[in-house]
């Protein structure tokens, strides 16, 4: 049943914001990892790597903000609150919009916590 | 003794005099051991106290009147128990975590040691020109010796770990943290010691029957000693033509060991040229004595039940003894 | 309102005593285990489900025994109780057998008896499949453990590093591969069973329970059958590595020949940590189940819940390094592995807090299973904050590969797991037996338990920082841990004697002692609808669920069920049925007929068994005997019991609702589980292709220079053969539809030739340019994929004969193409798998 003026959430759209997480997750794993493997030269700075990976970073936690931006407008639409419990679509878009935007919002932590391995540690040491 | 702050004479001779020194966390002597257990504890506290902290908070969930508290409060205890508070907590944990780990790697001012780990013991080669690289294998040369390390105090020494067979993990814990020795990679570990003595460290990732036998002594000396020491490490043996070394060529003994001075220049196992002036035999199972030398040789795999030598339990006691004897003159 | 006024007039009349015990009769016909010897072809979840769970409950006792044994050697330093080379066979199969035999199986035992109670369902959707997954356990399970009393255990540790572990000289015997393959056989039963969970909780929910009404156990199960979907085949790709390297010296884990041993532990522990999740959740699950009924109101916080649980499961792929952090990696690769396990304690904390929040609101009842949750909760916080303790690095570079670990692990499992399934055990054993256990006896069982694990672990702590490396058979007195090892040697005991106290508990006989009252602790959720003792059929009739607790919060409920006023009161063909429903809103689509007992799934278990274990012996011609006869079974199996015809389109299921009895395509769930198994098939294929370009990261020549690769013209005949036979799947498919069958024939026919044409060339590449896998790494590695796909090739070929086969003895037809959709699916991960070997062995190299 679609409701007039939103998206239909579902186990995709719940998982969107973790797989982006991933995602940079990966993506920095992969680059650190590509940029010092050969491990010959530790204390050369690796200022392209951390770059890229900070605009990776900026780009990710927009796409989370989108998420977050969307889920909270459409949760917020019909009154938002805790109570999803009924037997309605409206209660399970309700349900699938809160818990995006609660996993959202710890994809978003997440992601800022990555990133402080950049920021803190600048050569491949 | 364990730890001295005397001159660095006294030390030598008080270190002489005992064969082992502390193998715990909690005797921190290095800057790293130090710095973490610094962070042990405090967040040894920080968990005691969250601990109390949800417990409590559970006990008085299950105790208290549900009337008192309406489902708002519990969703305030999710968010800011649950939510805002770890999380709080947990950044501020990263970053000092992170924070600490550039520092404690930082490039070294000391010597750079190759320590290789074998099945079951240490391989030391002192004054190598090092180059850390993952896909190359230790550098050759330098100084021969095995299972006793020594490092001058206040300096950054920089240990190169690397195996030829399987992998092994190098811990001193009194020192530093540990890190692994992994065939066809080299990896680097500074030891930054702040006090004198001797310290315990021994193998942490299994790596087959005698894992559990392969430990080191790491003899932290002054500038000096620490010179003084490898110089005298590099000389040949002081050979004398005696029976006990004539036995250990027709015995065979130098088809794995070396004596510098001597034909035996085998390779596989510890070189032994100064095995004599080193505090522990078997990688720090037993102290130096003949009468260990000798029951080693007559049977390694009883008291070290793993071990790669084979037994010598055929050959007369009378030549063990000679044999062991001889060893034991070579410091 | 009661449901009764809903039904329409010809409707069979549910308050008629005479009708319901006719339907009561037929049902329990239906569903009964067969009697005798037959007993052991049962299928249906009651039966699969408790031999699953008593299986790995025993492996457990045995695994316990086998930690006993070392805590009496440990007792003292210098001790001899247990010689070097045993103890480490004990210790290996210790950690083994718990974590493989109990800790992960004991999660798809519990959900296999439970799952269908919660969601009203009267079977998992694919029943066989879990009798499959079950025998597979039993026998690598026993194959492993037995090994012991052989001698031959494996002995280097349950996460078998090589070059320990591959090269002969230094573990001489059989020990690594009766543990590589008696464990990957284990794996695909995991697999087999995260398939049919995903499906049945997608799928199988009573009509009326849409997402937001799922019982938390649902959601939890669901994360961790995708968990295991994607953390278990890295480990069969590591698994396939490392047996060739073991048994034709092919060099993955060499660095002498170019190969890297830490390459192994990457993809471990990228199935190792979501491990530990998996064996986690599942059991927090029951908590979530229990804290409510005892709390006596809806858990506080649902979503937040939803949220711990996805957001674990995501987190925890992220954390496999910080097994690694002393194996020399770069501080700041490090440092991403830190972030995310710092960042895995939110989504914990999160369930923690959900669970104190529920406890706070509510009025609650003190109970033994309480009693155990509440020690669960002491225990696992402490683990956890270890767990923040060790992410950080430099702290775990003390406290990695000591007993501080050692405890920490220890403290994470039996906190996160004993004890809550412990709980479980008292809370649900009603449903099992219809009797509830001793509360004397439970309450001396949890208190032995708590007392004894906190005295025997807490001390390891301090034995790890002071200098006691883990997997040591004996320390020297000088090390000063001897007192802390003898108090937890004795605590052990303690702990042990708590859990003896449980198993007799269960055991005793306990004919005289009358049944528990119906839904004995005042539950809400749908398992407790079951009668004391339960019946095989479930529940009485599928109902209609509009809440989360539907026992207490839909009146007349109960009742409602038992007079069969709901969906499929009656069995009215004698068939075994049960409900589809839609994944989002749980609308019911399709009434789906599940089959019932059968030997094949057994037969198929030993004969794959048999290739396993024959292989571990290197006995080639039972090998590929043993091979041949379990694709037989298999597909004998397939042939008779899966893509039924019925006899009729639709069929009457209560309340007037019609529903059709065969879908096929995503409609059906034989789709769903083609997809899901895929999906961890494509994982698998992901970690092999890992493995290429991890070497191709750490070499600075990859491929070497001196070395051809498989050249370019024969992929690229690959490629476009594996595209034909990609296309005659789709065409197929599409003619049989259109009803021109003769065509769906003809296309079906070039596929197997295809198929079997492009994997032939696909092989014949690297065979031309003289690869020789055993003289390095980079061959090796491009033969292990090329191999990979041509199986996978040769595979798709059976199945194009399969449906041939089908079209032919009028098995498949055009309105019913179960068998064609789900190859034609099958054929597109097959594609993608082609493609992407043949791109990086053929293409790649002429990119860099």
């Amino acid at each position: 049943m679609q409701i007039f003026g939103k998206t239909q959430d579902n186990l995709w759209t719940l998982i969107a914001a973790p797989t982006i997480w991933a995602f940079h997750f990966l993506f920095c794993y992969f680059l650190a990892a590509y940029q010092c493997a050969p491990n010959a030269d530790p204390f050369t700075r690796i200022g392209g790597t951390r770059l890229a990976i900070g605009v990776v970073t900026v780009v990710c936690l927009v796409l989370i903000g989108l998420i977050v931006r969307r889920s909270w407008r459409e949760w917020r639409v019909d009154g938002g609150g805790t109570r999803n419990n009924q037997d309605t679509p409206e209660a399970r878009e309700r349900f699938l919009e809160f818990s995006t935007l609660l996993l959202a919002g710890l994809s978003f932590t997440a992601v800022i916590f990555e990133t402080m391995p950049v920021l803190l540690i600048g050569d491949c040491r | 003794m364990r730890r001295g702050q005397a001159s660095s004479i006294f030390s030598v001779i008080a270190l002489l005099s005992s064969c082992t020194g502390p193998q715990t966390a909690f005797d921190a002597a290095g800057v790293e051991a130090q710095r973490v257990l610094a962070l042990f504890w405090v967040l040894l506290t920080g968990a005691v106290a969250i601990w109390l902290l949800v417990i409590g908070l559970s006990y008085y969930a299950t105790k208290g009147d549900p009337a008192k508290h309406s489902e708002k409060t519990g969703l305030r205890l999710i968010i800011w128990g649950g939510c805002v508070f770890p999380t709080v907590v947990l950044a501020a944990l990263l970053f000092w975590g992170l924070k600490m780990m550039p520092e404690l790697r930082r490039p070294a001012d000391g010597p750079t040691i190759a320590v290789a780990g074998e099945r079951f013991w240490w391989r030391v080669a002192y004054d190598v020109d090092g180059d850390p690289g993952a896909v190359r294998n230790l550098p050759q040369g330098g100084v021969p010796s095995a299972n006793e390390i020594w490092i001058p105090v206040n300096k950054r020494s920089e240990i190169l770990l690397g195996s030829p067979d399987v992998i092994h993990s190098f811990w001193v814990p009194s020192l530093a943290g540990k890190m692994d020795a992994i065939p066809g990679r080299v990896n680097r570990l500074i030891l930054e010691p702040t006090e004198l003595g001797i310290f315990n460290g021994a193998c942490a990732e299994f790596c087959g029957t005698a894992h559990a036998q392969m430990g080191l002594r790491v003899v932290v000396a002054s500038e000096e000693d620490f010179a003084r020491y490898v110089r005298a490490q590099a000389e040949p043996a002081a050979v004398d033509e005696s029976v006990g070394l004539s036995l250990f060529l027709q015995n065979g003994c130098g088809g794995c060991h070396s004596v510098r001075g001597t034909p035996a220049d085998g390779d596989v196992g510890p070189d032994l040229t100064h095995v004599a002036s080193r505090r522990t035999i078997a990688a720090g199972l037993l102290p130096m004595t003949e009468e260990n030398l000798a029951a080693f040789i007559a049977a390694p795999d009883h008291l070290k039940p793993g071990v790669e030598m084979p037994a010598f339990g055929v050959l007369p006691d009378a030549e063990i003894e000679q044999i062991s004897e001889w060893l034991g003159s070579l410091e | 309102m009661t449901q009764a006024t809903l039904y329409p007039s010809d409707a069979p009349n549910q308050d008629d005593e005479e009708v319901r015990r006719g339907q009561e009769e037929r049902l329990r016909k239906v569903w009964a285990a067969p009697k005798g010897w037959r007993y052991w072809s049962a299928v249906n979840n009651t039966e699969v489900g408790i031999w699953y769970t008593a299986v790995a409950f025993g492996f457990m006792l045995f695994a316990g025994v086998l930690a006993l044994m070392m805590r009496v050697q440990l007792a003292v330093p210098d001790n001899d109780f247990l010689s070097a080379t045993f103890y480490n066979q004990v210790y290996t199969l210790h950690g083994t057998a718990m974590m493989f035999l109990f800790a992960v199986p004991i999660f798809e035992a519990v959900a296999i008896i439970l799952l269908p109670q919660m969601l009203g369902a009267r079977d998992l959707p694919f029943p066989r499949l879990s009798a499959f997954g079950f025998w597979c356990f039993v026998i690598g399970g026993v194959f492993v453990c037995g090994s012991i009393f052989f001698d031959a255990a494996p002995n280097a540790g349950w996460f078998m590093y090589p070059p320990l572990t591959t090269r002969e000289q230094y573990t001489p015997g059989y020990g690594p591969d009766i543990w590589l393959l008696g464990l990957s056989f284990i794996e695909v039963a995991s697999i087999a069973a995260a398939v049919e969970l995903i499906v049945g909780t997608l799928k199988c929910r009573p009509p009326g329970m849409r997402l937001n009404l799922m019982p938390l156990y649902g959601w939890y199960v669901l994360v961790v059958a995708g968990m295991i979907l994607f953390a278990f085949p890295p480990l069969i790709a590591g698994d396939i590595l490392f047996e060739l390297e073991r048994l034709f010296d092919w060099p993955f884990f060499d660095p002498s020949r170019g190969g890297d041993p830490v390459l192994w532990q990457h993809l471990f522990w990228i199935f190792g940590h979501p491990e530990v999740y998996i064996v986690f959740l599942p059991a927090i699950a029951l908590v979530a189940m229990i804290i409510p009924t005892f709390a006596q109101r809806p858990i506080l916080g649902y979503s937040w819940i939803v949220l711990a649980a996805v957001g674990t499961g995501f987190i925890s792929f992220g954390l496999w390094v910080h097994h690694m952090y002393t194996t020399g990696l770069p501080s700041i690769s490090l440092g991403f592995f830190s972030a995310a396990s710092e960042a895995v304690a939110i989504p914990t904390g999160v369930q923690i807090f959900v669970f104190i929040a529920t406890l706070l609101t509510g009025r609650v009842i003190f109970s033994v299973p309480m009693l155990f949750v509440s020690g669960a909760l002491a225990t696992f916080v402490i683990g956890g904050l270890t767990g923040v303790m060790v992410a950080l690095v430099p702290f775990d570079w003390q406290a990695h590969d000591t007993y501080f670990v050692v405890a920490h692990l220890h403290y994470v499992l039996i906190g996160g797991m004993l004890f809550p399934l412990s709980a479980g055990i008292y809370y649900y054993w009603p449903i099992v037996s219809g009797r509830r256990l001793s509360d004397r006896l439970g309450k001396l069982a949890f208190w032995l338990m708590f007392v004894g694990f906190n005295v025997a672990f807490m001390p390891m702590h301090y034995s790890g920082l002071a200098g006691m490396a883990r997997r040591v058979w004996t320390y020297p007195e000088s090390m000063g841990v001897g007192a802390a090892n003898m108090v937890s040697s004795i605590s052990a005991f303690v702990f042990a004697a708590g859990f003896l106290v449980i198993v007799w508990d269960v055991l005793r006989p306990r004919s005289k002692e009358p049944y528990a009252k119906r839904n004995p602790w005042n539950a809400g959720t749908l398992e407790w609808l079951s009668e004391m003792p339960g019946e095989s059929w479930g529940v009485r009739s599928v109902p209609i669920v509009t809440t989360r607790y539907p026992i207490w919060e839909q009146p007349n409920f109960i009742d409602d069920v038992d007079k069969g006023r709901f969906y499929l009161p009656d069995a009215t063909d004698m068939k075994r049925e049960t409900l589809i429903t839609s994944v989002l809103d749980g609308s019911p689509l399709q009434c789906l007929r599940v089959p019932g007992p059968s030997f094949m799934p057994m037969w198929a278990a030993i004969f794959t068994g048999a290739v396993f274990i024959f292989a571990t012996f290197h006995w080639w011609a039972a090998t590929i005997g043993a091979m041949v006869l379990s694709l037989v079974s298999i597909i004998v199996w397939l042939w008779r019991g899966t893509a039924q015809i019925p006899e009729v389109r639709e069929k009457e299921v209560g309340l007037g609702l019609k529903l059709p009895l065969y879908e096929s395509g995503p409609q059906s769930i034989g789709w769903w589980a083609m997809f899901i198994t895929m999906l961890g098939d494509a994982t698998a294929f992901m970690g092999l292709i890992f493995g290429y370009f991890y070497f191709f990261t750490i070499h600075v020549d990859f491929p070497p220079p001196t070395t051809v690769g498989p050249g370019v013209l024969w992929p690229t005949v690959a490629l476009m053969l594996f595209a034909a036979a990609w296309a005659s799947a789709l065409l197929a498919r599409w003619s049989n539809r259109a009803e021109h069958v003769g065509v769906a024939r003809f296309l079906m026919a070039a596929g197997v030739v295809l198929s079997l044409c492009a994997s032939a060339s696909l092989l014949w590449g690297p065979y031309t340019t003289g690869l020789d896998p055993s003289a390095h790494v980079y061959p090796a590695t491009v033969w292990v994929l090329a191999i990979w796909t041509a199986v996978h090739g040769a595979v798709g070929s059976v199945m194009f004969g399969y449906c041939l086969a089908r079209s032919i003895t009028k098995r498949m037809t055009p309105a019913h193409d179960i068998d064609l959709s789900n190859v034609a699916l099958y054929w597109h991960f097959m594609a993608f798998t082609a493609f992407f070997t043949i791109a990086t062995l053929a293409y790649f190299p002429m990119s860099v």
